[in-house]
Formats: C-alpha cells, structure tokens, sequence
C-alpha cells in the first residue's frame, strides 16, 4: 500500500489552562473512511484544523498527502467542512460556490458548470440563483457541502458533517460520501454520534480527552473490544418491570437501559434464551430482542465512561 | 496571484452590485448638486425685488438721493415719503403694519442728522440678511456721500465717475511662477481635496474593518483560510475595498463634472436663474496635483485600510469593530483637521511638520502642494517616510490578522496583541 494519506504523529496542542491535544498519533490510508470519534470537547476539531494547517502543532508533525501541511498547495486536492459552518449570506448561492472553487484553483466556467450539477444532485437546482441568507440551515449546509466537495478533491476531511442535518438530508450527505469513497477519495470525518460512524467507517480512532483510546479497522476494534454477547432489547410497556432482570448477575454482566430499550451484555455462560423468558416472565411487553455483536456505541461507551458519552449528565461518580 | 485576483474580485463586485452602493453613489452627487444649486435657487427666490420705503423728514435732499439711488439699484424699489420728525413716529408704525402685510419689506428713516453724523434707520422684516442688509448700507452710504460732495460743488457726474467699484482679482504665486490659478479657486481645490481624502479614508477604511469582520461573523473564514494564505486574504480584501473606493471617487468626479458643466441646462430644468448670470466653475487642477492626491490617496488608504484590517480581525462582531476602530478613526481626525489648519500658513513649519509625518502627510502633502511649492527634496521624503512606515505597519496588521481571524470571544489587550505579533 501507499504512504497514509493523512499521518499524525506525536502530535500535542496546548491552549492556555488545557491541554487540547496530547501525543496525537493516527494514520489514514489511501482510500479509507475513517473515523474520528469522541465525545463532545475530546479534541477532535482541534486535531483537525491541524491537520489544515489553520492552526500549528507545538509538538510532533502532521503529513498531508506526503507533504507538511504548512504548504497551501495541498488546498485544491483537500476538500474541507469546518464544524463552524459560514458562507456569504448575502451573496448568491452560486456564486458563493463558484468563488469558493476559484480559491481551489478551478476556472470560473468549470466551477460555474459544477455547481450546478451538484445543486441539482442535492435537489437545490432551483435555489442557486437565491441569496444564501434566503435558504433553510439545512439547505446552506448542503450548500456548503458542495463546496467542500466541489473541487473534486482527493482527501476530504468533514468536522462532524450531519451535525444539524434532518435523517433525509443526513441520509444523503452519507450516500454522497460514501460513492465519492467508491470512486477514490479518502474520507476523513468527525462524529461524535457512533451510528454515523458504524454505518460509514472502515477504520476509526477514539479519542478522548485529547488522548488516543484505540485506532484501527473498524472489524479489529469491535472485535477485540467486543467483548461477550450483546442483547438489544426494545420493550413496548413495562420497562419499569426490568430492573429486576437487569440486576440479576447470573444472566447479565452489564446493562444500559434507556427505558423503552436496553443494550444488555450478558454474563459468562449465560443463555440468551433464558433472558428472553426472564424478561417475559417480569411482564413486559416486548417488541424486538436482538442478538447482536457489541455496537460500537456500546464499545465507545466501555472505552471512554458513561461520563465521556453523556458529559452534560452529571457530575458524580462513575457507575459502570 | 490569480487567487488573490479572485478574492479582490469578489470583493469589488459583491461591494459594488449592492442596493446602498448604488443609493450612495446617486445620493452623494444628488447632495452635491442641492449643495451649489440650493443657495443659487434661494437667492433668486428670496431674493424677488424687494421695496423699502424711505420715511424722508430731513431738511436736504439726502432722501431724496437714497430713494433714487434705491431705485437705480438692481433688484429693489423703492418707495418716497415726505415726513416732518413730529409725524415720524405714526407713520412708523403704519409702515410697521405694512411690513406685517408684506407690502414692503422694511423702511428707512432719514432725518437731518443722516447727513451730519451718518446716522440713519431702517426698520424691516429683512435685516437678518446679511447681503440686503450690506447692500442697503452702501446704498445709503453713496447717496450720502453724492449729497455732501455735491453741496460743496462738486459736479455730480464727477461724483458718479469717482464711485468705481474696485474688484480685487487674486492670483495664486507658486515657486516663484505666477499660475492662472486664481486665490479662491487654489483655496477650493485644497478644501475639496482635504474633504474628499478625509472622507475617503475613513468611510473606505471602515469598510475594510466591515469587510473583515464579516468573513469572521459569517464563520466562512475557516473555510477561506484552508485554501488561501491570510496575507492574500488580507490584501484582497485591503485593494477590493480601495477599488471599490477609486470608482465611487472616479463616479462622483464625473458627475461633478458634467453637474458643472451642463449647470445651466439644470437650472433650467427646475426653473432657476442664476443670479447675474455668474456660473460656478470647476477649478482647473493640475496634472502634477491629480498625481500626488492619487499618490498620497492610495499610501495613505493602504496605510489606514491594514489598521482597519487589523481591528476587523480581532473583533468578533460589528458592534465590537464599531468600539475598537475609535482610536484609528482619531489617527485620521486629528491630523485631518490640524492639516486642515496649516492650509493658512502652508509654508511654515507646522505644515512641514505634519507633511513630513506619515500619519498625517496623506492628507496634509496634497493640499500643501496644491497650494503652493513643495521642494522635491521634501515631497521626496515624505513620500519615502510615508512608504515605510505604510510597509512597516502592513507587516504588523498582517500578523495580527492572521492570529485574530480564527480567534473569537474577548478581544485581545495590548499584551496579547504583542503575543500575536510574535507568533511565528
């Protein structure tokens, strides 16, 4: 295989008062989607705008396509989302993006030509000679996709690209993104919500704090970290009926109930079939019961803390 | 160089195919054209014929004389009444009741002591006008002088053939060669130039901070800084916003120009007639002049502009810009108006001083020099002053620029800012 595509190595990012970054080392090959997960505040967006060169490293180096990210010849083969979205508001959405490809280096009538096809691709082909201002957030930021895209680049680096975007709209920047992936171009994207990342991701990193917690394929991580059968159980009525099941430590090793649906990991040698009768027998009303490998939400959760997942929580003590 | 080509475009064109862009550029020439028509069409309004009786209860001729030359005078009436002083009092306040009615504007009271002492009163609905009222004086003036002359035997033609009026014609001396410029049209050439610089300046550099900081409040800067380097950011923005600037000052001079010219036919057009058919004229300005105002204008704007870029920067809104580009604003005002001050002594030293000074010399060195001669040695130095410190201070601001932009929230104080200076 060819050099990593994108290559962190020893890298570390101080702000006044906090380490945002700390001994940062990842690589993404040619062709990957990858995934940079963690959880809100992790530094994800920090490690990314090093990688753009918007702000320098103070320690270790980052490569971008085998070149130190410091020069900006790099910017017409990287296609960058920030995670502060912004266009001209008051400017035409076709122009905007035809501006946007001029700094890429394309010439006004391609960039003219292309943004038109990519309007019309994301269904915006008739807004295109509308003021940005004039659109919904969801359509501006499907405008401002295209124009991370725009310039056909080979490496796309997306800060948490669904971010605000409905399950349609969500379900199309995913299908766009994934066919730019078939077609060549490494993806490289943040997200701190795992089923975006499970559905698009081939390799990922979790991070936490501004530490690396695991990297690798995405089948690796999930199979060493797996761990032992996961249950998913999606309950109609009674749910308050469980908790006596949940606690019971012959059938369940670990249980994350959200109330109309659980995530149980069971015991060592524990039957799934005997959960599925306790559960029953408890009175509750079920209307899926899964047998499922760990999801990677259950992983990250493992890795990182409960507390890392849902940091606005609370502030006590950990209960695993 | 094409990139920065882009970002300047984009600039012009967005700046410029705007709903106030326009309103301004027409508005601008429509107050220019209200500013020297208004006071023509006033004149002419205001100053219909008027008439001024002239209450007589002297014992010579001296009424006598006033009234006729009253009416000799363009643009008055006047109307004669013989009175005795016991009488004066309630006829007074008759011609009070008819200036109430506006049948005449005012009246004069002439007695025996108009001509002994000079004393004479008019009483009117017009004395805060300081042009009837200067003209009425004179009148009053030569008649009384007509009278005294003639009872000693002077003959009266001699009298009317001494009273030529003397018009005092003032030629500009430049470096020792006379000009054809006249004094007044040298004063309003500098007066226009110290005003259009002036403006300019400010309203143009504000602009750039405006342009700034929108890139930073629209969040569309991350986006820009990925693909271009901050400096051609910087100067994309800086000579956008100039270009945008030269063609408003390019528009205006060529609607001046053809307001002046064709003024007639725009008087016409509103019904207007010039007073005494005296046109306004454009001074006529030098090919040297128009060098060095364009010269000291674009210095000086790139000057101001990367401050203004730089306050742009380190600001996260429009209010926050408005707040922190008060002391860039005064680095002009101040030495606008002190510039303003030396057109007086344009010689001297001070105007030396604050010629040779790069804060001040881009506007003080254009007005200088239109009225009267720079030596080169001076104009050298002050442009070479100006030049560097215009770089020096580029330098800066770009670096304070390039931290700034992708920094929000508080804006940074002095020690910071020497931080951002130093970041490499």
């Amino acid at each position: 295989m060819s050099d990593p595509v994108v290559m962190l190595q020893g890298v570390t990012k101080r702000y006044a008062g906090h380490t945002a970054v700390q001994g940062l080392s990842l690589n993404v090959a040619q062709g990957a989607v990858y995934g940079l997960l963690g959880p809100n505040g992790a530094g994800k967006t920090t490690t990314m705008r090093m990688i753009m060169n918007i702000i320098a490293p103070d320690e270790g180096t980052v490569r971008v396509l085998g070149e130190p990210s410091s020069s900006r010849k790099l910017s017409p083969q990287v296609g960058y989302l920030p995670e502060e979205r912004g266009l001209y508001p008051k400017m035409k959405v076709l122009d905007v993006l035809v501006f946007l490809a001029e700094t890429k280096g394309i010439a006004r009538r391609a960039a003219r030509q292309r943004a038109a096809e990519w309007l019309d691709r994301l269904g915006l082909a008739d807004w295109g000679l509308k003021k940005v201002n004039d659109l919904s957030k969801g359509m501006q930021q499907k405008v401002q996709f295209i124009s991370t895209v725009l310039h056909g680049p080979a490496l796309l680096i997306l800060d948490e690209p669904f971010a605000g975007l409905d399950p349609v709209n969500s379900q199309v920047i995913k299908d766009t993104v994934l066919d730019l992936a078939r077609k060549g171009a490494t993806v490289l994207f943040s997200t701190h919500i795992m089923e975006h990342a499970e559905k698009l991701c081939d390799s990922i990193c979790i991070i936490a704090r501004g530490e690396k917690v695991v990297d690798g394929a995405l089948a690796e991580v999930k199979r060493k970290h797996g761990g032992r059968q996961h249950i998913i159980v999606a309950v109609e009525r009674g749910s308050e009926s469980l908790d006596r099941v949940w606690a019971d430590r012959s059938l369940v090793g670990k249980a994350g109930n959200y109330g109309q649906y659980a995530e149980v990991e069971l015991a060592d040698g524990a039957d799934p079939q005997k959960l599925l009768t306790a559960v029953l027998a408890a009175g509750a009303r079920i209307s899926k019961f899964e047998v499922a490998e760990a999801t990677l939400n259950q992983i990250f959760i493992d890795l990182v803390g409960p507390e890392a997942a849902h940091p606005t929580a609370q502030e006590g003590p950990a209960h695993a | 160089m094409h990139r920065l080509w882009v970002v300047i475009r984009r600039e012009f064109i967005t700046k410029v195919n705007n709903k106030w862009f326009v309103i301004a550029t027409v508005l601008g020439p429509l107050l220019m054209g209200v500013a020297i028509f208004l006071p023509a069409y006033l004149l002419t309004k205001s100053a219909g014929v008027r008439t001024v009786a002239v209450v007589d209860a002297s014992s010579g001729g001296v009424g006598r004389q006033i009234a006729d030359a009253l009416d000799a005078a363009p643009m008055i009436n006047s109307r004669y009444v013989q009175a005795d002083l016991a009488a004066m009092k309630d006829l007074a306040d008759s011609l009070a009741a008819e200036v109430g009615r506006k049948a005449v504007n005012g009246f004069l009271l002439i007695t025996d002591e108009t001509f002994t002492d000079g004393r004479a009163e008019y009483r009117g609905s017009n004395v805060s006008s300081q042009t009837d009222m200067a003209m009425l004086q004179r009148y009053v003036e030569q008649a009384v002088l007509t009278e005294r002359l003639q009872r000693v035997g002077v003959n009266p033609r001699l009298v009317s053939e001494a009273r030529i009026p003397v018009a005092l014609k003032t030629i500009n001396i430049r470096g020792g060669k006379t000009t054809d410029q006249s004094g007044q049209a040298a004063f309003i050439l500098a007066y226009v130039m110290w005003f259009v610089l002036y403006v300019a300046l400010i309203v143009y550099g504000q602009l750039v901070a405006g342009a700034v900081v929108e890139e930073k409040s629209s969040r569309i800067i991350e986006v820009l800084v990925s693909s271009l380097r901050p400096f051609q950011l910087l100067a994309g923005k800086v000579i956008g916003v100039g270009a945008v600037g030269l063609f408003q000052l390019v528009l205006w001079a060529v609607m001046a120009k053809v307001l002046i010219d064709k003024q007639a036919f725009f008087l016409h057009l509103f019904g207007i007639q010039l007073p005494g058919g005296q046109a306004f004229g454009l001074p006529s300005v030098p090919l040297a002049t128009v060098a060095i105002l364009l010269l000291y204008f674009v210095l000086g704007f790139f000057l101001y502009a990367s401050m203004f870029a730089a306050i742009g920067a380190m600001s996260s809104s429009e209010a926050d810009v408005r707040q922190a580009q008060q002391p860039v604003v005064m680095l002009i005002v101040i030495p606008a108006l002190l510039a303003f001050g030396a057109l007086n002594d344009p010689e001297g030293s001070i105007a030396l001083i604050l010629t040779l000074v790069p804060f001040s010399s881009p506007i003080a060195m254009p007005i200088r020099w239109s009225v009267s001669a720079v030596p080169g040695g001076q104009l050298a130095l002050s442009v070479g002053l100006l030049l560097v410190t215009m770089l020096a201070v580029t330098w800066v601001a770009a670096r304070i620029y390039r931290v700034g932009i992708l920094m929000y929230g508080k804006r940074p104080g002095l020690r910071e800012l020497v931080r951002w200076i130093g970041t490499r």
